[in-house]
């Protein structure tokens, strides 16, 4: 047991099966589905100092490090905040799930899930972990395409995009196997190079590989998917910077940072406007997780320039942002009873759900970065630091930006408007008032004090040294 | 002869696949699926020992009997019609695969030559093809058990190729649990199918 490998990738996916027996009692896996990634978070926490702890005269001593099939995976001190976070991220989504009528295998796949993704970053030789994503998006089915409901198109794109990034990763591994050692074959650099971004933009969903998003958003319900698609935005965004840190070709490819900023300003521009048009509240959702993507690749762009800083700004006020606006959309869900949140349904919606609103145009203000928000701060310096680009990139994040301010506009008309005759017994429960207001405090918060959401995550670059300025 | 005859498994193959990709009948689907399994155990021998290039076929085995038994379960499995004219779309699918197969064996030697000089043409070709018909049939087909079959055979084309630049337990070990769950999977789907047509 004292094993960081068993202790954060074993145990969990074992714990999070067996809760798969007991899903009959519906409390009870709930219960213990919030409790065991709160303990694994709480754990990592305590041990990123060192992995020895005395505790009442006791030392405990974890090694780190299991051989599997003759492959190590290794988890040191300094990356169990990566951990933390992945487990933080279980620990949030299963803490109010029971409130939705979702999957009865989300407390334990969920579990499971995060388990997967904690072992993808680890995995050595790290290419490996792409079949592992692979086994992410086939357990996530069952989430995704629930039982009594046929299969619908979005479920089985997003399982065929995930199915061709994986090899495309693998043959990069070994098509530029060799190639520090002859770094003068810039053929290989430049096919191992195409390799991986093909693969990351199928895994990501970057434009213009990103039809599945918006089809699976509206598919499923937006607790599920919330879940699933931050826990693979952040997984992919660690595993990306892993790339980056060990294959130095990659990271001193001067092409790849124009490649980036382009990627980066590409899905920023076209969820920006796609999301003007759309007329249902299920598919901006997934716009705005493409919008999210395009943030990442831009501060990846800039790493070298100390931006790896401004992720440890940015990953927590994200998905928190996805969080609550994932938390707003599922309280339509139920209240409306409607799938698709069309935004014809939510005419005079203020009215008949004042606190649902107000958390909903919160968190799309949040998410979108204006100020107050805890996403402003960051997003502040990303478009200040833009503002130096070239001209067509400024367009085209200024445009994205746009697009997404009328999307808000939209959204808050259709919320205003005169509610007319409804023959709606629903009511809003009073008690909805503490969690909203607790939620938007904190958002508030964490745009006034922004230190408060990045001190937690200060170290948690420090893994990737060859990314540190 | 001798050279025929090694080159055989690999046209078995992808005939198996291209049947796949053509016809519509779930008996005749699973049949073709188990002799593509078993048809890429001759080239995967050539370059592993008896015991590592069994776990290929096994698996496969494995994953058709998954959705046999799914099949029998909702009633799917019928007898083979052979005798059922084509229709337009599978006359296009059959005629968009073949086109494809012959494509890929004319640019082969370049392929070869170029990106994968260590794997011999056959292992190549059969590898290639699979993927390539792997690729047609989840972009041309909607029905789940259709694209499980789909990315089943992508990856058995991948898995091929895979092995002949590397291997790798880990790997391995992770590809058969991909091909056990993709399995899983495709049965989830054929039951969720069946259930919804039910009700």
């Amino acid at each position: 047991m004292s094993n960081t490998v068993i202790i954060w990738i074993v145990l969990p996916a074992l714990l999070g099966l067996s809760l798969i027996f007991i899903q009959r009692l519906p409390k009870l896996s709930a219960v213990l589905g919030t409790l065991f990634p709160l303990v694994f978070a709480g754990l990592a926490l305590i041990f990123s100092r060192g992995l020895t702890l005395i505790f009442i005269g006791r030392v405990f001593t974890l090694a780190d490090s299991l051989t599997i099939f003759g492959r190590t995976i290794q988890i040191t001190a300094d990356q169990l905040g990566i951990i933390a976070l992945l487990y933080m991220l279980c620990f949030a989504w299963n803490l109010v799930g029971r409130l939705f009528i979702v999957s009865q295998w989300f407390n334990s796949l969920s579990l499971v899930i995060t388990a997967l993704w904690v072992s993808v970053q680890f995995i050595n030789p790290f290419l490996y972990s792409a079949v592992v994503i692979e086994l992410i998006a086939l357990i996530s089915v069952p989430l995704l395409s629930p039982r009594g409901t046929p299969a619908r198109s979005g479920v089985l794109r997003f399982l065929s995009m995930q199915t061709l990034a994986m090899p495309l990763i693998l043959l990069s591994g070994w098509m530029v196997s060799g190639i520090e050692t002859s770094p003068s074959a810039e053929a290989l650099v430049l096919r191992g190079a195409l390799l991986v971004i093909a693969g990351f933009s199928l895994w990501a969903g970057i434009f213009p590989l990103h039809s599945w998003l918006p089809m699976l958003t509206e598919e499923t319900h937006p607790w599920v998917i919330s879940f699933l698609q931050t826990i693979m935005q952040i997984g992919l965004a660690f595993f990306s910077l892993k790339f980056l840190n060990q294959y130095a070709w990659l990271r001193n490819l001067e092409e790849i940072k124009i490649v980036l900023k382009w990627v980066g300003a590409l899905c920023l521009i076209s969820a920006g406007i796609i999301v003007t048009f759309q007329r249902k509240l299920s598919r901006i959702f997934g716009y705005l997780y493409l919008s999210g993507t395009g943030y990442i690749v831009l501060s990846m762009a800039f790493q070298q320039q100390g931006w790896l800083n401004l992720l440890t700004l940015y990953l927590l006020p994200r998905a928190f942002g996805y969080w609550s606006l994932g938390y707003a959309l599922s309280l339509m869900h139920e209240a409306l009873g409607s799938e698709a949140l069309r935004l014809s349904e939510l005419k005079g919606l203020i009215w008949r759900y004042p606190r649902i609103s107000i958390l909903l145009l919160c968190s799309l203000l949040n998410i979108i970065g204006m100020p107050l928000f805890s996403l402003f701060p960051s997003h502040r310096i990303i478009w200040s630091v833009l503002a130096s680009e070239s001209l067509p990139i400024r367009l085209l994040i200024g445009f994205g930006l746009i697009g997404m301010i009328i999307m808000f506009l939209r959204v808050l008309a259709a919320a205003i408007q005169p509610a007319g005759v409804i023959n709606d017994d629903k009511q809003e429960r009073a008690v909805l008032i503490v969690p909203v207001v607790m939620i938007i405090s904190l958002m508030v918060l964490g745009g006034l004090f922004p230190q408060a959401f990045s001190t937690p995550l200060q170290d948690l670059f420090i893994s990737f040294q060859n990314l540190l300025p | 002869m001798t050279e025929f005859l090694q080159s055989l498994p690999v046209y078995i193959a992808l005939l198996a696949a291209l049947l796949n990709l053509v016809r519509r009948q779930w008996s005749l689907n699973l049949v073709a699926l188990v002799v593509q399994f078993i048809c890429v155990f001759p080239p995967l021998l050539k370059i592993l020992p008896l015991q590592l290039a069994l776990i290929h076929p096994f698996t496969g085995l494995m994953v058709t009997l998954i959705l046999y038994l799914t099949l029998l379960g909702v009633g799917g499995i019928k007898a083979i019609d052979l005798r059922h004219t084509l229709t337009s779309g599978e006359l296009f699918r059959g005629a968009a695969g073949v086109f494809l197969l012959a494509t890929l064996r004319a640019f082969l030697p370049q392929i070869h030559q170029a990106v994968f000089p260590l794997v011999s043409i056959d292992h190549l070709f059969l590898s290639l093809g699979l993927i390539l018909i792997g690729l047609l049939q989840m972009g041309t087909i909607r029905e789940p058990f259709y694209l499980a079959i789909g990315i089943l055979t992508f990856l058995s084309g991948f898995e091929l190729l895979y092995s002949g630049l590397e291997f790798s337990f880990l790997l391995e070990a992770l590809l058969v649990a991909v091909n056990l769950l993709l399995a899983i999977v495709g049965s989830f789907f054929i039951i969720k199918d069946s259930e919804s047509e039910a009700a």
